[in-house]
């Protein structure tokens, strides 16, 4: 897949779903096209690698699911967070706005150089 | 937890993600439709974007799975590493478990054998076992299930029903193969039984149905394999070569297969032989192909058909045969309403898939008991290391409570607690199989064997294994299960308050486990009591005669040949010569032998002031001089004399000697002295045997029956089994050479069946009990040593942890003996639980061990009181240890200890 936007970097696709899913409960294709929105060209999201994540957070309790109507009428399976997942999703901003800062941190000191 | 429930959902789960993929590219091809994309193109689009939907089912299962499996993987290491540390700890868990799974293991291993391993023939699961239920008319012999030899070939024409139909009989033979005589275990077999179970030779042919035409000039026979490598160590050129079948010549013309070893598990043949040939095979016998009973009936079911509906097909069949049978030439002339219970007799088929066994008659119960007792043990084995493990995880608190501190889910230290228990369990498994070989070799030590071998092994095979695993694993989640739900329940506030030093939840639960142990255990010492009483009062009773120096062996002339007036002779010289020998004291010669179950019955007509009718009576031909020989009284009347055994017309008399218990029930208060008796209760029986005297009760088939006994003299010509029994004068061993030298000088060729103390014959017909006592109280001394170690072990704590509360109540005053009494207290309680609980415990398996007792029920009060203060004594004696050190406590160094 050729393309201008870069990969989303490890371990930041189970972040953006918690963020995704703690402003209200979505469905597989309803996170995925969010997740399209989101990255607006500029970050490119593997559709294939979605459904293992999204599973790998429900083994780690963060997420919980359930099936039920979606808008389509269709039975669709929604995911929605945990409480265990919204403090995770805090955890995680935190870091990550730790890190960004640190390594923004190691730019800067660079470029005043 | 969820990854355990996640491994067998998978299907489940499988479909729902199916489910949920397609949901997602339907969503996807519709939008890409209504953006305006063709449909063909949208759905390739969609797919590719997906990356297959096969890649990404692939990888989440992998999540489900493989993060499970790590987590275990950790879980595992992390055991293996804590074991290490503690290795006393570690022995102690690992040992019980062993003990536990091994012998449950090897008792299993006995069961599977005896009980449940199906024939290595094709399809062994359409065997069925064809037996009558009503009575017969005319003889018999052998064990169970009898059926006549014509029955089996008229039943082999239902071939609507039946593939195929065989008949056997198991017998011994004396055998040579080109040098000595040897008794050998051989089964009789009728030409279908190779072709009917499907097995195969290895070398040359098997019987078939031509071998089985009498009357038959070439007889033949078929070597088992274990015999052809042991004893002719595999020959290639076994084929064709004679071998003398009591004295008669016959050709081996195969060999069979190597893992067949016969249809009864407890009886291996060396060798088969056409039931043409059984004149041969056993002599002695008229009529063996005619209305004698004396073979199994197995028949080979149709695919189609099953039991109930063969049962149904073939009982019109069987009322025709046997009213066919009636007006036969031979049959017997029998009253009306004998008839009509003869003809009204049922066909009863019984699944057969481990073929007939006597073995498996005698030892199945006794061998489900002793599971049952094994499946106690291991319960107790894995509440022993629960309790451990509670012990271990009060120590461990702190650990535990920082790891749930640091975030650590209760689930995953449940789960890392279940995994100690499963290393545990697997250690102690895989001990255990090691161990479970030698227990198995002690146990079959424990059946005796005689001319034929007993096709059981101490081997542990794939079936073992899997057994034992399961155990191990069972043990494990048992072992495990207690101390994972109390760090699920634990909360670290509270441990962390614990500090202060009141009694915690642990506690409790190991008071719990306690309990158990000591109901388990309670549970295990009664039975062992019960068996040992049985043993007792079995081996008290004895079997009414004086057993010390008395030598028995017996000999079978007719196997070597002699007609039955020449075996006669030959056994009047032996005798002859052995009473002629100094370190003889008395002799006698017996007809069937005494303790090994067999017996020679008929039930008798008796003539006194009216005619009546008897029950099966147990009958025997004895020399004169018997009664004495065996020390028993004859309590009224005579013994028999040297004239009694002439023949009729040589002036003998026809005189019976009967037992106290048949005066008993049939003579009641009348002197029995002058009525007369004959075998066998048809119309036209004439009793002319008068009764002469009457002996005191002796044992005959084995030592628990009291049976109606009537004695004959043993007359000449008459009889030719011999079976001698000597009071040694001094030692038995000079009497054990003059009987060798005796039978060299008469028939060097003369093979002996047994020689032994009867002593030993009397402890060989308790085998099962000694079995049963022996391994019952191994249990109880397992389960006692280790329900003590538990009781102990919380007692310790306890007292540890009310240091401080004891010491207080001391300096408010208490006194000693009252500290002493909050100790005992605690133990009291628990000990009078673990009694309540096991007492009906006892009484529902009560009525599982009643037919293995002897003259005590399986509710004795003397023998449940006996058990219960051996338990609570040994109980106490581990409380007061801890007790003591209560009473001990110095206040001062109590209140100083915080």
């Amino acid at each position: 897949m050729s393309s201008s936007r870069f990969p989303i970097p490890q371990g930041t696709l189970d972040m953006l779903i918690l963020q995704i899913l703690s402003l209200e409960p979505a469905h597989g294709y309803g996170i995925a096209q969010r997740l399209e929105q989101i990255s607006k060209s500029v970050v490119q999201v593997n559709q294939g690698s979605l459904y293992p994540a999204l599973h790998r957070l429900e083994q780690k309790g963060w997420l919980k699911s359930g099936w039920k109507q979606a808008e389509t009428g269709r039975e669709a399976k929604f995911y929605s967070l945990t409480r265990s997942g919204l403090r995770q999703l805090r955890t995680e901003k935190d870091s990550w706005a730790r890190l960004t800062g640190a390594v923004q941190l190691i730019f800067d000191e660079g470029s005043a150089r | 937890m969820s990854r355990i429930f996640n491994w067998f959902r998978l299907r489940n789960l499988e479909n729902e993600l199916d489910r949920e993929l397609k949901y997602h590219l339907d969503r996807r091809v519709s939008d890409l439709i209504q953006s305006g994309v063709p449909e063909a193109e949208a759905r390739r689009r969609g797919a590719y974007e997906l990356e297959g939907a096969a890649h990404v089912r692939e990888e989440v299962r992998d999540v489900w799975l493989t993060r499970w499996l790590r987590d275990c993987a950790y879980d595992l290491r992390f055991s293996a590493r804590s074991f290490v540390k503690s290795p006393s700890f570690t022995a102690t868990a690992v040992i019980s478990l062993a003990l536990g799974i091994g012998a449950t293991t090897a008792i299993y291993s006995l069961v599977d054998q005896v009980v449940l391993h199906a024939l290595p023939v094709r399809q062994p699961e359409r065997l069925v076992l064809v037996d009558s239920n009503g009575i017969w008319v005319g003889g018999g012999f052998g064990s169970y299930n009898l059926m006549p030899y014509p029955f089996c070939r008229d039943l082999q024409g239902q071939d609507k029903v039946f593939e195929g139909v065989l008949c056997r009989a198991a017998t011994t033979v004396n055998l040579s193969t080109g040098g000595e005589h040897r008794p050998a275990a051989a089964e009789v077999v009728s030409g279908s039984y190779f072709p009917v179970l499907g097995v195969t030779a290895v070398r040359g042919r098997l019987l078939t149905n031509e071998d089985d035409q009498p009357p038959k000039t070439n007889p033949v026979v078929v070597l088992s394999y274990d015999f052809w490598q042991t004893q002719l160590a595999g020959t290639p050129d076994v084929i064709g070569r004679k071998v003398l079948v009591n004295q008669n010549p016959m050709t081996v013309v195969g060999v069979a297969a190597a893992g067949f070893r016969g249809i009864d598990v407890g009886e291996v043949p060396s060798l088969w032989i056409p039931a043409a040939m059984s004149a041969q095979a056993i002599p002695g016998f008229t009529d063996l192909l005619g209305r004698t009973r004396w073979m199994q009936v197995l028949g080979r079911l149709r695919p189609e058909v099953d039991l109930a509906r063969a049962q149904a097909a073939l009982q019109p069949w069987y009322n025709a045969w046997l009213e066919e049978d009636t007006r036969k030439p031979g049959f017997p002339t029998i009253t009306a309403e004998t008839r009509q219970r003869f003809l009204s007799a049922s066909l009863k088929l019984t699944a057969a898939p481990q073929g007939h066994s006597v073995l498996r008659r005698r030892l199945s119960q006794p061998l489900w008991v002793l599971f049952t007792g094994t499946a106690v043990l291991l319960g107790l084995a894995c509440l022993n290391v629960a309790g451990l493990f509670l012990a271990r995880g009060s120590a461990r608190e702190r650990e535990l409570s920082t790891r749930l501190a640091l975030g650590a889910s209760r689930g995953r230290i449940g789960r890392q607690l279940l995994a100690d228990s499963f290393v545990f369990a697997l250690i102690g498994g895989l001990l255990g199989t090691l161990l479970a070989p030698i227990a198995m070799r002690t146990l079959i030590a424990f059946l005796p064997r005689d001319a034929a071998p007993n096709a059981l092994q101490s081997v542990i095979d794939t079936r073992l294994l899997l057994f034992a695993f399961l155990a191990s694993v069972i043990a494990g989640i048992a072992a495990g299960f207690a101390p994972a739900i109390q760090a699920g329940r634990r909360s670290f506030n509270s441990s962390l308050r614990e500090r202060g030093g009141t009694a915690s939840g642990g506690v409790r639960l190991r008071k719990i486990i306690v309990t158990l142990q000591i109901a388990f255990t309670l549970i295990l010492v009664i039975g062992a009591g019960l068996f040992i009483r049985t043993l007792k009062e079995l081996t008290i009773k004895g079997p009414g005669f004086d057993t010390s120096s008395l030598v028995s062996f017996g000999i079978n002339p007719s196997r070597s040949g002699y007609s039955k007036p020449e075996a006669d002779r030959l056994i009047r010289r032996i005798h002859d010569e052995i009473r002629a020998n100094r370190s003889t004291q008395a002799s006698a010669v017996a007809n069937v032998q005494l303790l090994t179950g067999g017996s020679w019955n008929n039930p008798m007509t008796i003539q006194s002031t009216e005619r009546s009718i008897t029950e099966l009576a147990h009958l025997n031909a004895v020399t004169p001089g018997f009664f004495a020989t065996l020390g028993t009284r004859i309590v009224a009347g005579r013994d028999f004399e040297e004239q009694d055994t002439l023949p009729e017309k040589e002036g003998g008399r026809r005189v019976a000697i009967i037992n106290e218990a048949f005066a008993k029930r049939y003579f009641g208060e009348r002197s029995p002295l002058g009525a007369l008796i004959c075998q066998g209760t048809a119309p036209d029986a004439r009793p002319d045997i008068e009764i002469v005297g009457v002996a005191a009760n002796i044992s005959y088939r084995g030592i628990r029956e009291q049976s109606e006994q009537v004695y004959f003299p043993r007359v000449q010509g008459e009889y030719s089994p011999g079976h001698f029994y000597i009071r040694a004068q001094g030692r038995p061993e000079a009497v054990f050479q003059s009987i060798r030298t005796a039978l060299h000088n008469v028939d060097p060729a003369l093979p002996i069946s047994y020689l032994r103390m009867v002593d030993e014959q009397v402890s060989r017909s308790l085998n099962t009990e000694r079995l049963l006592a022996a391994i019952s109280s191994s249990f109880g001394t397992v389960a006692l040593l280790l329900s003590v170690v538990g009781l102990y072990g919380v007692m310790s704590f306890v007292v540890t942890q009310r240091t401080r509360e004891i010491g207080i109540r001391l300096a408010l005053g208490a006194t000693r003996p009252a500290a002493l009494w909050l100790v005992l207290r605690d133990a009291l309680v628990m000990m009078a639980a673990g009694v309540a609980i096991a007492l009906p415990c006892v009484w529902a398996l009560g009525r599982f061990v009643e037919s293995q007792l002897y003259d005590v029920k399986p509710t004795d009060p003397v023998t449940i009181a006996a058990a219960t203060l051996v338990l609570c004594s040994t109980a106490l004696g581990a409380t007061l240890i801890p007790a003591h050190r209560a009473s001990t406590v110095s206040p001062i160094d109590a209140l100083r200890f915080e």
